[in-house]
């Protein structure tokens, strides 16, 4: 008998490539003629672009391209952006952020394309620029883009209004209840304003592409991407090609946190490619990455009416999401921070609204947690202000106002697979919270400590689409044919393990493609922690068919029905008589008259849903499921240098069903070690506009050395009726309440003393202190 | 212009043709074509692009390879032997200890460094000598689980 393939730590299928440096990743490839790619950047963050000259450029010895905006000449329409097409493939008439490029070289060698680039000549005009979201709404901010055009063909911008004019970008509301009516029945009222900060994703591959064209006029690009189907789609749209004449390729990506989500590199690559007939290799500096994409920075207002007793009644949130300079995902990002933004709580009158903004700083992107963290900093931290205030244990407020199963959410959707209140349980055990009695007495000396909790709630992309093909081989081994990219995450195996399962194979005979969308069918994309559940079950319904194949030919060779036959351990065998078996090559000859051929399963997965935009109220559907998880952190804060420091954190997740746990464990320590930098020390840092760290001597993460002693990830499952043997997706789930649990915990050690802005830096913590202080003398 | 230098890579003695200008991880990846070392920040603080350099774990982004003259090399392609892999492949294959695998390679042969210095390290010597190798997927619970396991097995000079 196959034993399952599910729920076990099978042993990574890339593994023996990556521990012996043989795994490769885009940079590493290398064709005939190929040559290098450096670019110019504007050193302005807002400017009139009145020249640019780059024919010493051309004319240098070894440069074979030069790509200015008189280049996009026979483009029908030389922008593009996922959502908005608002990002030109070179700056045309302005540049909008330092960084923003304005000119590609390509040339035989790497030094020689850098010297080129210093050769071109560009006029600026400076123009006012305006570098928070704050500002840019205001009514006499400089306004970054006059024509704005939304991308065709997104499953997921039905639930956003477009704005036309100023900064705002687009606008998310969802609303329940009578928010009037909440405030007017709540005993006590709370409103604060907290901030996030801009974050660098940080993935040590930098962003790689490697375009060619072929003599038939295919465009061929290896990229270090998360969403080839898409890369394919906007390459297409550009250049006024068939999808079939696109062909993305994506190797090993070297992490990718959302950073490397939708186009980057790629336009500018192929057009390059196209003017230098040859192919063109681009690999960016960590510089360059740091102008490239980032984390949304949020400010968000958020209003709260409880009852006495602690009963949630009322809730107003107001988030903005500074995007940058481009949209790319900012409206989509918005809507999943606002819709979640009242928390996983039983609130019956919520009003929530997320603005995406556009400034005069590099474009965002897609960041692990996707909106999520910003709004999650703002409910957790007064959910224990609350607790303060009213004299009730953070713990049993936050049990008395939990979701549960069944519960319908602010976005109409009634909950299925609710662990949420197991998740906060486990996390208080292991770090032995004693209940609000333990806000500790404080010792002599200036160490201090304090513990702190938090739960979060996050959406998935919805609708969206996972299309997977099986193909059988007549030896009886299996390939699953996906788009979805091994980004670290472990698709490669827990894909093969969800058709191992189903086709009854051993893991071994199941592989799985990288991408190459010549072959590989579409994927909406490698994000939003998607591929298990998505992909999973689009594999499970392709393996499905390619199961009732199976039986079928084997009820006609063994002369009894299918119902009568089960799958095991490659052959199809008589249930309860399992001597009378055949082979999956004994089924190819009896089907083909000899071990030829292919059997083919295809499986399209598609979710639907949303919010009406016109009237902010839900459709019963936002999230085809909800991601929960809970944190618990104990810190050790220094009052004199007001240094904080994480002891010991613990978080749970409800994994529906874990296919692999240890994969789903280290997807949760990845998420839970990003957000530590994020809550204690990671921040892009601007003046004017101007970048000021962007590199990893200034931009620290989070080494060996922050790790904190104790360190758990806890697995929870409450299985889920859609997901593929139960499973819902890992990838972010733990991010988003660990910003919290340590603000909360830090605020526990201070007394109460409340840091309302990210990261919690010694200066903001002394700076605390001394307002405290202050307010009591 | 172009400097000879004499250098044994991964065992074996080569006579190279560098620039004056030319990195050791530029020399490993575009010469000779050994990209398993990769780069990720270009200062020297990743990681990721250790190799070692006479035994000691280097960050090859920063170190010019004419200074790599008369030394030995080692890069993750010269661990293993054949297809056996060496202890500490083993023991990240083992305990899991990687993801993306961007970083691994250069983390691996910090380990080997480590294990070499240090072949029963504690735990904060371990945390305190791969602070330098950055995985952002935070893959070090089971990095330290792998050196843990390492402990003694890892004779010093199984280092080169």
């Amino acid at each position: 008998m196959t034993t399952s393939a599910i729920g076990i730590e099978r042993p990574r299928v890339d593994g023996p490539a990556k521990v012996t440096g043989a795994a490769v990743y885009t940079a590493d490839i290398e064709l005939p003629g190929m040559l290098y790619t450096k670019v110019l950047r504007s050193p302005y963050p807002h400017a009139r672009l009145l020249n640019v000259d780059a024919s010493k450029a051309a004319a240098y010895p070894g440069v074979v391209a030069v790509v200015t905006r008189d280049d996009l000449r026979d483009l029908a329409l030389p922008y593009f952006g996922p959502i908005v097409k608002d990002q030109p493939v070179v700056a045309i008439d302005r540049v909008r952020f330092v960084g923003d490029i304005v000119a590609a070289v390509a040339a035989e060698a790497r030094d020689v394309a850098e010297e080129a680039v210093g050769l071109i000549e560009a006029e600026y005009e400076p123009l006012p620029g305006v570098f928070d979201a704050l500002s840019a709404i205001q009514p006499d901010a400089p306004v970054l883009h006059e024509r704005r055009q939304t991308s065709e063909g997104r499953l997921d911008t039905p639930s956003l209004r477009f704005e036309d004019a100023g900064n705002v970008c687009s606008v998310y509301h969802v609303e329940d209840g009578d928010l009037a009516a909440g405030f007017a029945a709540a005993d006590e009222i709370f409103e604060d304003v907290y901030s996030t900060a801009k974050l660098q994703h940080g993935h040590i591959e930098p962003h790689a592409a490697l375009a060619y064209w072929e003599p038939s006029g295919k465009l061929v690009v290896y990229t270090a991407t998360q969403n080839p189907s898409y890369i394919r789609i906007q390459l297409a749209e550009l250049f006024g090609l068939p999808q079939s004449q696109v062909r993305v390729i994506v190797p090993f990506v070297g992490g990718g946190y959302g950073g490397k989500v939708h186009a980057r590199l790629e336009p500018l690559a192929a057009l390059l490619a196209r003017k230098a007939r040859r192919p063109v290799q681009w690999v960016l500096t960590r510089e360059e990455v740091f102008l490239t994409g980032h984390c949304h920075a949020a400010t968000v207002r958020i209003r709260t009416g409880v009852k006495r007793d602690g009963t949630l009644v009322a809730r107003e949130v107001e988030a903005y999401y500074d995007t940058g300079a481009y949209a790319m995902t900012g409206p989509t990002t918005a809507k999943n921070g606002g819709e979640v933004s009242g928390g996983p709580y039983r609130i019956p009158n919520q009003s929530l609204t997320s603005y995406c903004v556009y400034t005069n700083t590099p474009p965002t992107g897609p960041f692990r947690g996707f909106g999520t963290p910003q709004v999650c900093w703002p409910y957790e931290c007064q959910m224990d202000d609350i607790a303060r205030r009213l004299g009730i244990d953070p713990l049993a407020l936050r049990q008395k106002n939990l979701v549960g199963e069944g519960d319908t959410f602010v976005t109409g959707d009634a909950l299925q697979s609710v662990g949420l209140a197991d998740c906060l349980q486990e996390v208080a055990r292991a770090i032995d919270w004693q209940g609000a009695a333990e806000q500790a007495p404080r010792p002599p000396g200036p160490l201090v400590r304090g513990k702190g909790l938090a739960v979060m709630i996050k959406t998935t992309m919805t609708p969206s689409n996972s299309t997977a093909t099986v193909r059988l081989n007549a030896d009886g081994s299996a390939t699953l044919l996906t788009s979805s990219v091994e980004i670290g995450q472990g698709t490669l195996t827990s894909l093969a393990q969800i058709v191992a399962e189903e086709l009854r194979l051993p893991l071994e005979r199941v592989t799985v493609t990288f991408p190459d969308t010549d072959v590989t069918p579409f994927d909406q994309s490698t994000s939003s922690s998607r591929t298990v559940f998505s992909m999973g079950r689009a594999a499970l319904g392709a393996a499905g068919e390619v199961r009732q194949q199976l039986l079928d030919i084997g009820a006609r060779a063994l002369e009894t029905a299918p119902d009568d036959l089960e799958l095991d351990d490659g052959a199809v065998q008589v249930r309860g008589a399992p001597s009378r078996r055949l082979t999956f090559p004994q089924l190819f000859t009896a089907h083909f008259g000899a071990p030829v051929g292919s059997l083919l399963g295809h499986y399209s997965f598609q979710t639907q849903g949303g919010v009406n935009p016109a009237t902010g109220k839900g459709k019963g559907r936002a999230s085809v499921y909800f991601f929960l998880s809970a944190c618990a952190a104990e810190v050790e804060v220094d009052v004199e240098t007001g240094k904080a420091r994480v002891l010991r954190m613990a978080n749970a997740v409800d994994a529906g069903k874990a296919i692999n746990p240890r994969q789903c464990h280290l997807q949760n320590e990845g998420s839970m070690l990003t957000e530590l930098g994020a809550a204690l020390f990671e921040e892009m840092v601007f003046e004017d506009g101007q970048p000021i760290n962007a590199s990893f001597v200034e931009y620290m993460l989070p080494s060996l050395e922050d790790h904190p002693q104790q360190f758990r990830s806890l697995l929870v499952e409450h299985p889920h009726p859609l997901g593929p043997y139960g499973a819902k997706g890992v990838g972010e789930a733990a991010l988003g309440p660990v910003g919290p649990a340590i603000g909360n915990a830090v605020a526990n050690a201070l007394g109460g003393v409340r840091l309302r802005d990210l990261p919690l830096r010694p200066d903001r913590v002394l700076a605390a202190l001394a307002a405290a202080k202050g307010a009591r003398a | 212009m172009t400097i000879t230098i004499n250098t044994a890579i991964n065992g074996r003695q080569r006579e190279l043709a560098v620039q004056p200008h030319q990195t050791l991880l530029e020399c490993l990846r575009d010469d000779l074509r050994l990209r398993g070392t990769v780069e990720g920040c270009g200062v020297g603080v990743c990681g990721s692009c250790t190799v070692l350099v006479d035994g000691r774990p280097v960050s090859s982004c920063l170190l010019l390879a004419t200074n790599a003259d008369g030394k030995q090399v080692t890069t993750i392609e010269g661990l293993a032997d054949g297809d056996r892999l060496h202890p500490v492949q083993e023991a990240f294959l083992q305990c899991h200890a990687f993801q993306c695998g961007y970083c691994t390679p250069g983390m691996i042969m910090a380990t080997v460094g480590l294990l070499a210095a240090s072949p029963r390290p504690t735990e904060e010597e371990t945390r305190d000598y791969l602070s330098g190798n950055i995985c952002r997927c935070g893959t070090y619970v089971e990095v330290l689980a792998a050196v843990r396991a390492l402990a003694g097995q890892v004779a010093p000079e199984g280092s080169a």
